[in-house]
């Protein structure tokens, strides 16, 4: 970034920073010369989709990569003091002691046979020299801040004893415990629940202000960015492409990858039924490194330039600086490219023949237990759901996981019997799986991939079927040469358009999509939402479309069924529950989902909903939320609230609902 | 806990009980019949006749089988053919020498291989290939070198060569000196493949473990590394570990048998292998038996050990 | 990549370019299993030509030439009878390696089958196999081996059948959890969602995929099984003499150590070659299909 003259000098200021990994296929510069400062107590944000260099960077600061990655350059200089020159030793006095690191698994980022105790109060007697009575007491005290329910007791437990929400709090607790000036967050809240990130966002935001520790925050969430930023880096293909204050990157973005990042979130803007506007192409194979600017061929607005010379990051006014020869980015002109604000096609809306309709479902799974003194027990994935889904209509389901959504699916496409009652579906159904890296045979080529509900239908003969999978690949955007491929050839983004394909094999009238764009990076996420919403005007399919990612799932649908506990809580029009929820739970939800737009991210209430999902195997007698609801009374606890019509067009089960 | 170990133990007298079972039909299966195997040419007719009565060969098979269970249930293990010594005796003699052969070698293995194992583990670690590449190189030749072969090149050497270890000689509890030099050759030979092999599965564990999360995590804490490697990658690492010298148990049985053949050690591969020369099929079924119980309780045991270790398993 | 170069048809090549193509051969390209192959070929193919080459016949007695040292004329020296211990040796490679492979295709077939069986179908099939394995698997498997060879007579057919039921067992467990682990996959409730048949599922979405691992651990069983009946006749128990085996030429020379130290370390430098190349060539397909192994 530009010489700032500023007064008081910042507390971590990195330059010309350069982290290479060097394995057998070549030598990968993940980090090319990054260079930013962080002011004392200031929260910074580095957004950037997977492969972007955000990870490798934060771990670059205190040398904490694993091999074969190595900082090959570049000051980090902490309080002007050069990290990069610190021995082994040095260094350990500064990790944990002046600079505090939070991982992105809680999971696995605890050592799962030590207890808690033990883990952290090594650390205080180290570094702040008190006594294990001392420590002990500091650690509980830490514990108790960030929100753990009786930390005496809490604190000699193993992390296996905790669900995953209590160990990230332990992981903050552990990180601030040393009184660190600089705090290094890597993508902390990914693995979490929603309503469980919103909790984890609050204390770090609390605890920090309150320390007056400075914040490093690498995510690939705009909206945690807008919620919890002062400033933001956007880092793409390995270097730092634009850096200002939050409120200016939102409303004033100069770089066309920020800008075209921001257009891609399925926000209020994109909710006057155009298509999503989508950055085409792929990242850049950071093997390769391109020469000029990395971003060039998937720009809008690029030029000859662009391919020769690299631009570096210049001033766009005070704090703000972007690395693109346009001082504009791309400016109106390529803001506006056609195809993007076209509406849908062939907008027909929901037809009223019914699809699909589940009535009364219920799923149980008993938990084995042969020699066990312990009963059999009882897990109620999904306890009396009924929902329809008409033609044309994309019906979204949202809920945390445990709320029996992924069940329902597998119990819709008959991967899975149900316990109790009826579904009635109305034509074949088919489905999209989350996860395109484990929903393909490894060893089966594209072709066969596309062609197996054909083969095993017996669906005309093998000329036939490879004239239906030539027009099923070219549906989804990709040429014929794809077919010849395996699995592992293809990105994600390309793995999911084959599945797409796969599904309309055999002409369903419904379209499962269990969480199908939530592995994928945003840029990509975009292009295969368009491309479901096209096929669904041309083919007249349903969907259900299932997902925790609730700006997606609203874009998505025209019907929402929000899911709690194996329970549906609130059934309605897609804007109706998003802009007047009527359930808590659906409430808290959406407050708990940030927002990409910091004006908004300021006004919000600062109070998350408390408290974590109760075990399956224990649900409560009266509304499954009660435990968790602000506005629970003696009757939610005792006596289950049914799902029921609350207006016109939705229903909830929620004794106040109204 | 307990339950897992309830239900560990009704496995292991299914598998125990398997095992008897197995083996007593399987020797019913010998061509003609173990009477004539045992006697080849040198019996016929009346002798061959009063021998299969001896046997219990004329009963009906079913009623051998009873007689065999509950026979052993009063640990009445028969006698060997030719001399009418009751085989638990022989056992009796021979188990100890086993034992003291087998316990030393695991000894020996642990304490060399887990601190080897844990250096080429850290090596590879710290990217330095060349101790590494050496360390695993050199395990993999020992690990795979056939335990006869390198009994006899031991041999060859440090006994008839530079004459340190006695090559034969009596083995006796009473001059325990002695005794250590006696078994120190058989206790060398099967270690060099233990080691090996534990060395490997050892610096497997530990260099899986610190590339996890939770060992970045005490890295972030500021923790060095040596105290990262004793304090989280040994001690995660520790249970992988147990559950291999639990199954490398079986391995080291199966070197015993040699070690003791070659060594002229009066162990219970010795009586094997002169049980099998002499076609004495009742000493040859009970020791087959004998090996495969010892190898189940110390997998039965081990497995507890491993349960104990972790935290994780609820007691 | 790898799947890519074995399903690539070879056309019409001159000599060179099909030497070219071969070096390109994953098998070759990946240093390991390189390694292996420079190891286990030249002795695969001396054995093949054992019978035209200038050296005595393995079994040929020359009562002049007792004990003689290593030399230009006896390679790896004599025995007590005069047999040349180089043609003995080379003799006994091939009934090594007939004994490797016949254990490793029986183990792998029957571990294919069975474990397929318990793992997909689960039920009582898979606690019947699973029962019978765990008998086995309770015998270390060189006395599981003697124990049945004791029964079966010497010989070589005994010899392969007695390794071969040591190791099914092994091989069961292994294809069985590499089934249970695959059913968990996303790919197989994709077919289920297509309602494809069992059929299908088996020989479509299993079997290709347990085949990689299923082979690693052949190639190992192969070397394991070299060493096993190498062991099993140098205690008197595998192949009998006069008919040469590794094992047996090394027992041969037990009783001349330290007179005639050829006889019983040179042949055991053999089978270790054996068995290292073949691990080495089974890390290498190990790594060629799991690019993460590698470390």
């Amino acid at each position: 970034m530009t010489i700032q003259q500023s007064i008081d000098t910042p507390l971590l200021d990195v330059r010309d920073m350069t982290t290479e990994f060097r394995t057998e296929a070549g030598t990968v510069a993940a980090v090319n010369g990054v260079s930013f400062q962080i002011g004392q107590g200031e929260r910074v944000a580095v957004v950037g989709e997977s492969g972007s260099g955000k990870s490798a960077m934060a771990m670059s600061l205190l040398k904490l990569l694993a091999l074969p990655g190595e900082v090959t350059g570049g000051q980090v200089l902490l309080d002007g003091r050069d990290l990069a020159k610190l021995s082994e030793r040095q260094l350990n006095k500064v990790r944990g002691r002046l600079v505090g690191t939070i991982f992105q698994d809680p999971m696995s980022s605890l050592d799962p046979v030590m207890r808690v105790s033990e883990q952290m109060i090594a650390p205080i007697r180290r570094h702040l020299g008190m006594s294990a009575a001392q420590a002990r007491a500091e650690a509980v005290l830490w514990l108790d801040k960030v929100g753990i329910p009786d930390p005496e007791g809490r604190i000699d437990a193993y992390p296996f004893e905790m669900s995953g929400g209590m160990r990230q709090r332990v992981m903050i607790a552990m990180a601030l415990s040393c009184r660190p000036n600089l705090v290094v967050a890597d993508e902390p809240t990914t693995a979490l629940d929603v309503t469980i990130q919103a909790q984890i966002v609050e204390v770090l935001k609390t605890l920090t202000a309150e320390s007056g520790a400075a914040m490093l925050f690498i995510t690939h969430d705009l909206g945690l960015v807008a919620r919890f930023a002062h400033k933001v880096a956007v880092m793409y293909a390995g270097r730092i492409v634009e850096f200002g204050p939050v409120s200016e990157i939102f409303r004033d973005a100069r770089h066309p990858y920020s800008q075209s990042l921001l257009r891609t979130i399925p926000s209020k803007t994109a909710l006057e039924g155009g298509r999503l506007p989508q950055i085409p192409g792929l990242p850049p194979d950071m093997k390769h490194a391109p020469d000029g600017c990395a971003f060039r061929a998937r720009c809008a607005a690029a030029e000859d330039r662009c391919a020769s010379e690299r631009p570096a990051l210049t001033s766009r006014g005070p704090d703000h600086a972007a690395a693109c020869w346009r001082p504009a980015g791309l400016g109106e002109a390529e803001k506006q490219d056609p195809g993007v604000h076209q509406p849908r096609r062939n907008d027909q809306g929901p037809g009223s023949r019914v699809v699909v309709e589940i009535h009364n479902l219920e799923k149980q799974f008993v938990t084995p237990s042969l020699f066990s003194r312990t009963p059999r027990q009882l897990v109620r994935a999904i306890n009396g759901v009924s929902l329809r889904v008409h033609q044309r209509e994309t019906l979204g389901i949202v809920g945390e996981s445990g709320c029996g959504k992924s069940t329902l699916a597998r119990i819709l496409l008959g991967i899975d019997t149900p316990t109790r009652g009826e579904i009635f579906i109305d034509g074949t159904p088919q489905m999209i799986f989350q996860d395109p890296f484990s929903s393909f045979n490894p060893k089966m080529r594209v072709s066969t991939i596309i062609a197996e509900p054909l083969i095993v239908k017996d669906w005309g003969d093998a000329a036939a079927r490879a004239e239906r999978v030539r027009w099923l690949i070219s549906k989804v955007g990709l040429g014929p040469e794809y077919l010849e491929r395996y699995p592992s050839e293809l990105s994600g983004g390309q793995r999911q358009r084959v599945a797409v394909a796969r599904a309309l094999a055999l002409e369903p009238s419904v379209v499962v999509a269990d969480e199908p764009t939530s592995a994928l990076d945003v840029s990509v996420r975009a292009q295969i939402i368009n491309l479901l919403r096209d096929l669904q005007d041309e083919l007249g399919i349903s969907f259900v479309f299932i997902s925790h990612d609730l700006l997606t799932v609203r874009y998505m649908s025209d019907r929402i069924a929000v899911m709690y506990l194996g329970e549906v809580v609130e059934y309605g029009p897609a804007d109706l529950v998003f802009e007047h929820p009527v359930h808590p739970y659906t409430r808290a939800l959406i407050d708990a989902v940030p927002v990409p737009d910091p004006a908004v991210e300021a006004n919000r209430s600062a109070v998350p909903i408390s408290g974590e999902l109760p075990s399956p195997l224990d649900i409560p007698a009266g509304c499954a939320f009660a435990t968790r609801c602000p506005m629970a009374t003696d009757r939610c606890r005792t006596e289950k609230p049914q799902l029921r019509k609350h207006s016109r067009l939705r229903e909830a089960a929620c004794h106040y609902a109204d | 806990m307990i339950d897992y170990s309830l239900k560990k133990l009704v496995q292991l007298v299914i598998t125990t009980f398997g095992v008897v079972t197995l083996v007593f039909f399987t020797l019913r299966l010998i061509p003609g019949d173990a009477a004539s195997a045992m006697a080849g040419d040198t019996l016929s007719g009346d002798a061959l006749e009063a021998l299969r009565e001896q046997m219990g060969l004329n009963e009906p098979l079913f009623r051998q089988y009873l007689d065999y269970l509950s026979s052993l249930a009063r640990f009445d293990l028969g006698e060997t053919i030719t001399t009418r010594i009751p085989i638990s005796e022989l056992l009796l003699k021979a188990v100890p020498i086993t034992m003291t052969i087998a316990v030393s070698t695991i000894v020996l293995t642990v304490l060399i291989a887990i601190p080897l194992g844990t250096l080429a583990a850290f090596m590879a670690h710290k990217g330095r290939k060349t101790l590494d590449n050496f360390l695993t190189g050199t395990a993999m030749i020992l690990d795979l070198m056939p335990s006869f072969w390198t009994a006899l090149v031991f041999l060859l050497l440090f006994s008839l060569t530079l004459g340190w270890f006695p090559a034969s000689g009596m083995v006796s509890w009473d001059d325990p000196w002695a005794l250590m030099q006696r078994i120190a050759l058989p206790v060398l030979v099967l270690s060099v493949t233990q080691v090996a092999t534990m060395a490997r599965i050892t610096r497997t564990s530990v260099l899986e473990i610190l590339s996890e999360d939770y060992v970045r995590t005490a890295r972030s804490m500021g923790w060095s590394e040596l105290r990262v490697l004793f304090r989280h990658a040994l001690k995660n690492a520790a249970l992988p570990i147990v559950t291999v010298i639990g199954l490398s148990f079986g391995n080291l049985l199966n070197g015993t048998v040699i070690v003791e053949f070659i060594f002229t050690v009066p162990g219970v591969g010795n009586l094997l292998i002169t049980g099998i020369n002499s076609r004495d099929y009742q000493m040859v079924q009970t020791l087959i038996v004998f090996y495969a119980l010892l190898f189940v309780t110390i997998n039965f045991a081990t497995d507890l050990v491993y349960r104990s270790l972790d935290p994780r398993v609820k007691f | 990549m790898f799947q890519k170069t074995l399903y690539a048809r070879p056309q019409h090549r001159s000599f060179r370019a099909a030497l070219a193509g071969l070096m390109r051969n994953p098998l070759v390209t990946n240093k390991k299993s390189r390694l292996g192959l420079i190891i286990l070929l030249p002795i695969l193919a001396l054995a093949a030509i054992a019978p035209i080459l200038p050296i005595q016949a393995p079994l040929e007695t020359n009562l002049f030439a007792s004990l003689e040292k290593p030399s230009i004329f006896h390679p790896f020296g004599t025995d007590k009878m005069g047999r040349d211990i180089f043609s003995r040796t080379l003799a006994g490679i091939k009934v090594s390696l007939i004994v490797g492979l016949s254990v490793a295709a029986i183990a792998l077939g029957m571990g294919l089958l069975l474990g397929t069986l318990a793992g997909f179908f689960g039920g009582l099939i898979d606690r019947v196999v699973m029962t019978v394995v765990d008998i086995f698997l309770a015998f270390p498997s060189l006395l599981l081996a003697i124990g049945l060879v004791a029964i079966l007579g010497t010989g070589l057919i005994p010899v392969i059948l007695a390794i071969s039921l040591a190791d099914v067992p092994r091989f069961i467990r292994l294809q069985r959890s590499l089934v249970l682990s695959l059913r968990t996959r996303a790919f197989i409730d994709a077919a289920r969602t297509v309602q494809a048949s069992q059929f299908w599922m088996v020989t479509r979405h299993i079997v290709p995929n347990t085949l990689a691992p299923m082979l690693v651990a052949a190639s190992i069983a192969a070397a394991n099984a070299i060493l096993i009946e190498a062991s099993l006749s140098f205690l008197g128990l595998g192949i009998m003499p006069p008919e040469p085996s590794l094992g047996n030429v090394i027992r041969d020379g037990q009783l001349y150590l330290e007179h005639a130290w050829w006889i019983s370390t040179l042949p055991g430098v053999v089978i270790l070659l054996i068995a290292v190349s073949l691990h080495f060539l089974s890390d290498g397909v190990r790594e060629l299909l799991d690019p993460r192994s590698r470390k």
